[in-house]
């Protein structure tokens, strides 16, 4: 009994070596260990690593402890091989084959080979393998993989969002990939939009159009007939006209509400439009629109026309004639109220005498002020309208008898109730009838007494006299009177008239003025009130006075102010769009209210 | 140079004059008078109600930068063919180099400084990356070679991979009577690839789980014949390690921005294509 065993080794030109050594006995050991019968120069077999004894047919294999091999390509630390059927193991890189014994042979032949070369390395091109390209993916498929997912995610996506879009009518919660198109937050009117792209990009690659913006805004007016704004167009420059041919090319049509309205600038106001695109028509709109009422406009600092407030002028009947009027004409008001301004303003005299006593329960003080007159309304912006009970009354007073401690007052603004209650009063207030002049006793002729008592009594109760008191209320020095123009009825008659007292709710329409910005200032600045002695002073300043503080949009006065500060280009009669945006931004509740909804 | 090309002449080629200095700085200066040309439009341009991508002056600037974006591009053809002249490589790569650097300021003024978490400011992030990249590159390419030169230690790249194969062999060899716990280690410093380092292990230079490391650690409380040789080889292929991986930091060091300057190259064409299809789809 003796194994046989042939070594095969390859020499570096590829030539097959085999080396043939006869080992006698039954045992056979397996190692990297000098004295082992099979000695492998393989660092990852151990010294003495497997054992290899016979045992009748079959040779017993054993690794030693915790060690292993393979056996006919099963991982195992004890196993067996048929004499007759022959088997292989394996340990690290070196594969022994235990060929099958015939019945007659005497050796165990057993061929020794290294199979694989451990740690084959080193064989790539040393500049590859020190570059970083042995390591990293290659340019040129990195280049592709970013195009590929940029394209998708930034591209493709959109897209498909946007005909996904087209599909399905509901509103879009969700966020859908066409919103990383987005250039900006939409301003905060809009900001309910900020997910629905298409609500003013409709069609791609047009240029959105104003048919977007009327689908909600459905009452915006045009600022002018379209003709008439056509032909107030100035000439075009040169380089206008490049813009236009421009715009042309690529379909954009000129003077859509998007060139003013710009969007996509963050969530905020929108910017009120500059000045230029008013004054490019309004600064010569008399040579291109001879017909128009509107004077020439290109600054307010510099070229504005005059104010021409809306003022009743005059009273056809009960009907007030309103009129423009400019201010450079001086107009005169005719409200139909009597009302010295100077005379209640005045530091001396019998009002500021008065204002004095009442002071202390009024608060009044040395004299009247502006303000213990004129209330403004809840916004600031203007004052509400004079309420003769509230806003005149304490010194004014309509009082005329009293019953226990109820004073009683004339009805203000019934003049015939005026006249019912005073002859009533005066009825009521005659000397009852003395008991000497009763119905049923008996008069004798030349009873001179009760004549006189008689005459007496007739004299008091007579009508005429009624009526003189009643008159004398109506009357110079009586309380109508005073601030009250008065038609006298024909003799005998007591249905005195009131004329009626009328003042404009607003007398600049087509501007804007707002009281609260100019608290600071005192009312006296603007209004020359204290040297007014008629009520048909108007009392508005011309535009000289604004122009000691304001200017043009690019004028170095403390307040620059474009066309936008007081103009709205859409014909609304609230306040401008820029001032409703700012409105906006600090609660709707106000923007709501300086839309007009105030009085004054 | 020599062979294949032709001598140049003295005039042009005596002295070593870099891409970056190319004609007395030609580049640069043309390069600082666009920039200064476009800074000026964008002060005096008449753009309402604010400098935005989208008015006259914002077109036109991006029309620039996106020409500019794809000329650029155009070296990683143009380098595939050397010439001299005029249009010489050299001289392409300067314009490249410093117009490259203007478009921070044209694409910047493109943007009218409003940025948001969209494509447009994707394709400028991306665009401002490959710039750094580039101006990494060119830091990078003007201290670096020298470095790697030293970092050879006078020998070629083959021979250093040829000096570890070689004291693997003699590792393999005196490590054969070692016990078996000694020579697993030496087998893990044996089968150890020293350019299996990934990128950030040769941009760091640092090699925490080294073998040869552990096993020069390992060998030493062992005393025996054997092991001093072994112990011997070890530090010998440490040092050998050290300067092949000096040398590959170097060699990362100066390619990596590669991987980024062209592969961000593309997906900034690509974010520039959506840039552009977004705007006029959505106009």
């Amino acid at each position: 009994m003796a194994f046989l065993i042939r070594r095969v080794t390859s020499s570096s030109d590829g030539r097959e070596i085999v080396r043939i050594a006869r080992i006698e006995g039954d045992r056979l050991t397996i190692g990297r260990a000098p004295g082992c019968a099979i000695h492998l120069t393989d660092l990852a077999v151990a010294l003495d690593h497997i054992l290899v004894e016979q045992a009748e047919d079959r040779l017993a294999v054993t690794a030693k402890d915790g060690l292993w091999f393979e056996l006919d390509g099963r991982k195992t630390a004890v196993g067996a091989i048929g004499l007759g059927t022959g088997g292989d193991i394996r340990v690290a890189g070196h594969l022994l084959r235990f060929m099958p014994k015939a019945a007659d042979a005497d050796d165990i032949e057993i061929h020794v080979e290294q199979v694989a070369q451990r740690g084959a390395k080193l064989d790539r091109s040393a500049e590859r393998l020190f570059s970083l390209s042995s390591v990293l993916p290659g340019k040129r498929i990195l280049s592709w993989l970013f195009t590929t997912i940029v394209l998708t995610v930034c591209l493709g996506f959109p897209i498909k969002a946007y005909y996904d879009r087209q599909q399905r009518a509901e509103r879009f919660a969700r966020f859908q990939a066409d919103e990383i198109w987005s250039s900006g937050h939409l301003s905060q009117a809009h900001a309910g939009l900020q997910r629905n792209c298409t609500a003013c990009h409709v069609k791609p690659f047009e240029a959105v159009r104003d048919t977007a913006c009327k689908t909600c805004h459905t009452k915006v007016h045009d600022h002018a007939d379209p003709f008439r704004l056509a032909r107030a167009q100035p000439d075009l420059s040169r380089w206008q006209r490049v813009e236009l041919a421009v715009k042309e090319t690529f379909d954009i049509p000129p003077a859509r509400c998007v060139d003013c309205h710009t969007e996509h600038e963050g969530p905020q106001e929108m910017a009120p439009t500059p000045q230029r695109f008013c004054s490019s028509c309004h600064a010569g709109l008399q040579s291109k629109l001879p017909d128009t009422r509107i004077g020439d406009a290109g600054d307010f600092g510099r070229s504005h026309p005059e104010f021409r407030p809306t003022l009743i002028t005059g009273w056809t009947g009960e009907r007030p004639t309103i009129e423009r009027v400019s201010m450079a004409k001086r107009p005169r008001e005719a409200s139909g109220l009597k009302f010295p301004h100077a005379l209640h303003l005045s530091r001396v005299g019998g009002v500021a005498q008065m204002a004095r006593r009442l002071g202390s329960r009024q608060g009044f003080g040395k004299a009247l002020e502006c303000s213990n007159c004129h209330r403004p309304d809840p916004q600031g912006t203007r004052f509400r309208p004079m309420e003769m009970e509230s806003d005149c009354a304490s010194c004014h007073s309509l009082a005329f008898g009293r019953v226990g401690n109820t004073v009683r007052t004339l009805r203000h603004g019934d003049p015939a109730q005026v006249v019912a209650d005073l002859r009533d009063f005066y009825q009521l207030r005659g000397p009852a009838r003395p008991p000497t002049l009763a119905p049923m006793a008996r008069r004798r002729p030349g009873d001179t007494l009760r004549a006189q008592e008689q005459a007496q009594f007739a004299r008091a109760t007579h009508a005429p006299r009624i009526g003189e008191a009643v008159a004398a209320v109506f009357s110079r020095g009586g309380a109508c009177y005073d601030c009250h123009q008065i038609d006298r009825p024909g003799p005998a008659s007591l249905a005195f008239r009131v004329r009626p007292v009328a003042f404009p709710t607003r007398y600049i329409g087509h501007g804007w003025f707002d009281h609260r910005p100019h608290e600071a200032e005192s009312c006296s600045t603007c209004h020359a009130a204290a040297g007014s002695s008629s009520a048909a002073d108007l009392l508005l300043p011309g535009i000289a006075t604004c122009r000691t503080c304001h200017g043009g949009e690019s004028s170095a006065k403390p307040v620059a102010s474009s066309c936008a500060m007081c103009h709205n280009y859409h014909k609304a009669e609230g306040a401008p769009s820029s001032i409703v945006r700012r409105g906006v931004r600090g609660g709707r509740a106000r923007a709501a209210s300086a839309r007009g909804e105030a009085p004054g | 140079m020599a062979g294949g090309l032709a001598r140049t002449s003295l005039r042009e080629g005596a002295s070593h004059e870099g891409f970056l200095r190319h004609k007395g700085f030609r580049w640069l200066k043309i390069a600082s008078l666009v920039s200064l040309l476009a800074i000026t439009g964008y002060a005096f341009a008449d753009v309402q109600p604010r400098p935005n991508g989208g008015s006259w002056y914002g077109y036109s600037l991006g029309t620039v930068g996106a020409l500019l974006i794809l000329w650029l591009t155009m070296l990683g053809v143009r380098k595939r063919s050397m010439t001299r002249g005029r249009w010489s490589l050299k001289g392409w790569t300067s314009a490249h180099a410093y117009l490259g650097l203007s478009l921070t300021v044209i694409a910047t003024l493109h943007t009218g400084f409003q940025f948001g978490w969209n494509v447009h400011t994707f394709a400028y992030a991306l665009m401002m990356l490959v710039i750094l990249s580039g101006i990494y590159g060119i830091v990078a390419y003007a201290a670096l070679p020298s470095r790697l030169s030293s970092s050879r230690a006078d020998m070629t790249r083959p021979q250093m991979i040829e000096a570890v194969a070689k004291l693997d062999r003699q590792l393999q060899h005196a490590a054969q009577p070692l016990a078996d716990s000694d020579s697993a280690v030496i087998r893990a410093c044996i089968e150890e690839d020293p350019f299996r380092a990934g990128l950030l292990r040769r941009l760091s230079g640092r090699y925490p789980a080294c073998r040869t490391a552990r096993a020069l650690a390992g060998i030493r409380g062992t005393e025996s014949e054997a092991a001093e040789a072994v112990g011997l080889l070890l530090q010998r292929k440490s040092a050998i390690l050290a300067h092949i991986r000096a040398h590959l930091r170097i060699k990362a060091l100066l390619e990596v921005w590669l991987y980024v300057h062209v592969p961000l190259t593309f997906a900034l064409i690509a974010a520039l294509a959506a840039h552009i299809v977004s705007v006029f789809f959505y106009w």
